[in-house]
């Protein structure tokens, strides 16, 4: 045994010797390689999963604000649209109130001016009236005056008539 | 040189001119150690280049050479080139983790690629768990395997001289062209399988190897009697008895197969470059130097994905064969 595996080179001793190698660069290798990259891994992976996770909240919340955001608009919209909406009508009455007011107005001054017209009317006729009356006084005492006939009566009328007609 | 203004018609980074001369001056260099070499010698005879051309005739020896002792204990020269490899593992990885960041910077993204794809290597073979407890263990053959492979490449293994006692020898061989040490690997791994086995499966993990309980119950069956049930007792139990010394000597051969083959490359691939280097000296064995880095990468990949399998073959629970 000895020659067939002496001559490959099969030495206990140095076997011993780079098992003994191996052992140390293992728990030495364990310590300054293995221990602190599986930590680091282990601590980028939480790492990345927190990230991760942190961005989905962030994502919701973006969602949650856009959505809040548009809720506020239509609203905000909507409250325009009925101040816009109320104003019309506020407008609107005004204007109502504007043409009543006018038309009343209207009324008011055709009413003094039929009353006017009335008045200056009645004037009118209370003149003619006494005028006529003074024409007819005057007819009659004309006719008192002459001995009346049939022809001479027609003709006084008709010289009166002619007569007021040319004053009217 | 003459360079052109623009450098935009050359050729590998070079302008065509450069590249010319430098592959003119690559031809020279072969042609005159062809010349200088056994092979040129032999063919062309000897034309009056200078001694220091030619490289001595390299005598391979597998038993690796002692360079001193300490205490009556022999140091090898592959013993100093081990203590090489695990001063450089050692230093570069605490150079690389001593401030590690999260964000990581060049030289820690590289030790963390090699690492995290060896882990993965882990975790995709043995599952999370396991491969996690395997990793160190299965990294450090891988490291230690493929720097031994690949620093003694660098120059000053096989040509550093020292005198001792027995003559001159060479101050650092290749860790792995010593059989001690593909050995003391294989031991380790060995060790590393059969006891992760036990100690995850219990004693029943020997049970692998020495099954019994069938033929037990076959004897039992054969002394109350029924000979016919109990002798086909027997026999299943002496198959199972049969198998599991087939397995035990299958556990035993890994051993040999391990170090073997660690070592019949490794010492293969070191006789290779020196027969090169030989043949003709200068520049012809840059190819080799680029298979051996291959070649140091993948036996460290299977030494340590033969463990890895291994161990994972070991702590599967498996059935128990007796009904």
């Amino acid at each position: 045994m000895e020659g067939g595996l002496g001559s490959l080179g099969i030495e206990p001793s140095i076997l011993l010797a780079q098992v003994i190698n191996f052992v140390i660069l293992f728990g030495l290798l364990y310590f300054v390689a293995y221990k602190p990259l599986m930590r680091m891994l282990d601590n980028r992976s939480k790492k990345i999963k927190e990230s991760m996770e942190h961005t989905e909240y962030i994502k919701e919340q973006a969602e949650l604000a856009e959505r809040e955001t548009a809720k506020r608009i239509q609203e905000a919209t909507k409250e325009g649209q009925k101040i816009i909406m109320r104003a019309e009508q506020a407008g609107e009455e005004a204007r109502q109130k504007a043409r009543e007011e006018a038309s009343v107005e209207a009324e008011r001054l055709i009413g003094k001016a039929q009353i006017e017209i009335q008045r200056e009317r009645d004037a009118a006729v209370a003149d003619l009236q006494s005028q006529f009356a003074n024409l007819t006084v005057l007819a009659a005492g004309k006719v008192i005056d002459q001995t009346l006939d049939k022809e001479g009566h027609k003709k006084l009328i008709e010289k009166t008539l002619e007569e007021s007609s040319g004053i009217k | 040189m003459p360079e052109e203004p623009k450098n935009k018609k050359g050729c590998l980074g070079c302008s065509i001119p450069v590249l010319i001369g430098l592959i003119g001056t690559f031809l020279i260099l072969i042609l005159v150690s062809f010349a200088a070499g056994p092979l040129g010698t032999n063919l062309l005879g000897d034309i009056g280049l200078p001694d220091w051309l030619s490289i001595p005739q390299p005598h391979p020896e597998l038993p690796a050479e002692v360079v001193f002792h300490i205490f009556g204990f022999p140091i090898t020269n592959s013993i100093i080139a081990a203590w090489v490899t695990i001063t450089f593992l050692v230093v570069f990885s605490y150079a690389v983790t001593r401030r590690m960041k999260i964000i990581p910077g060049r030289l820690q993204a590289a030790f963390e690629f090699l690492l995290d794809w060896l882990y993965n290597l882990c975790t995709s073979v043995a599952g999370e768990e396991n491969g996690r407890k395997f990793f160190p263990i299965v990294a450090t053959i891988f490291l230690f395997v493929g720097f031994n492979a690949w620093l003694g490449l660098l120059p000053g293994f096989g040509s550093i001289l020292v005198h001792t006692a027995e003559g001159e020898v060479h101050l650092l061989r290749p860790a792995n062209t010593d059989i001690n040490m593909p050995l003391a690997l294989a031991l380790v791994s060995f060790v590393f399988v059969e006891f992760t086995g036990i100690r995850r499966i219990g004693i029943g993990y020997m049970k692998k190897f020495v099954n019994t309980i069938e033929f037990r119950r076959g004897l039992k069956q054969v002394f109350k009697g029924n000979i016919k049930s109990g002798l086909l007792g027997i026999f299943a139990g002496g198959i199972n008895i049969f198998t599991g010394f087939l397995e035990f000597f299958t556990e035993l051969i890994r051993i040999v197969s391990l170090t073997f083959r660690l070592f019949g490359n490794m010492t293969a691939g070191e006789i290779l470059l020196l027969v090169v280097a030989f043949l003709i000296p200068w520049l012809f064995s840059i190819p080799f130097y680029g298979l051996e880095l291959l070649i140091g990468f993948i036996q460290a990949l299977i030494f340590a994905g033969l463990t890895l399998i291994f161990v994972t073959v070991a702590v599967i629970p498996h059935e128990e064969g007796a009904h």
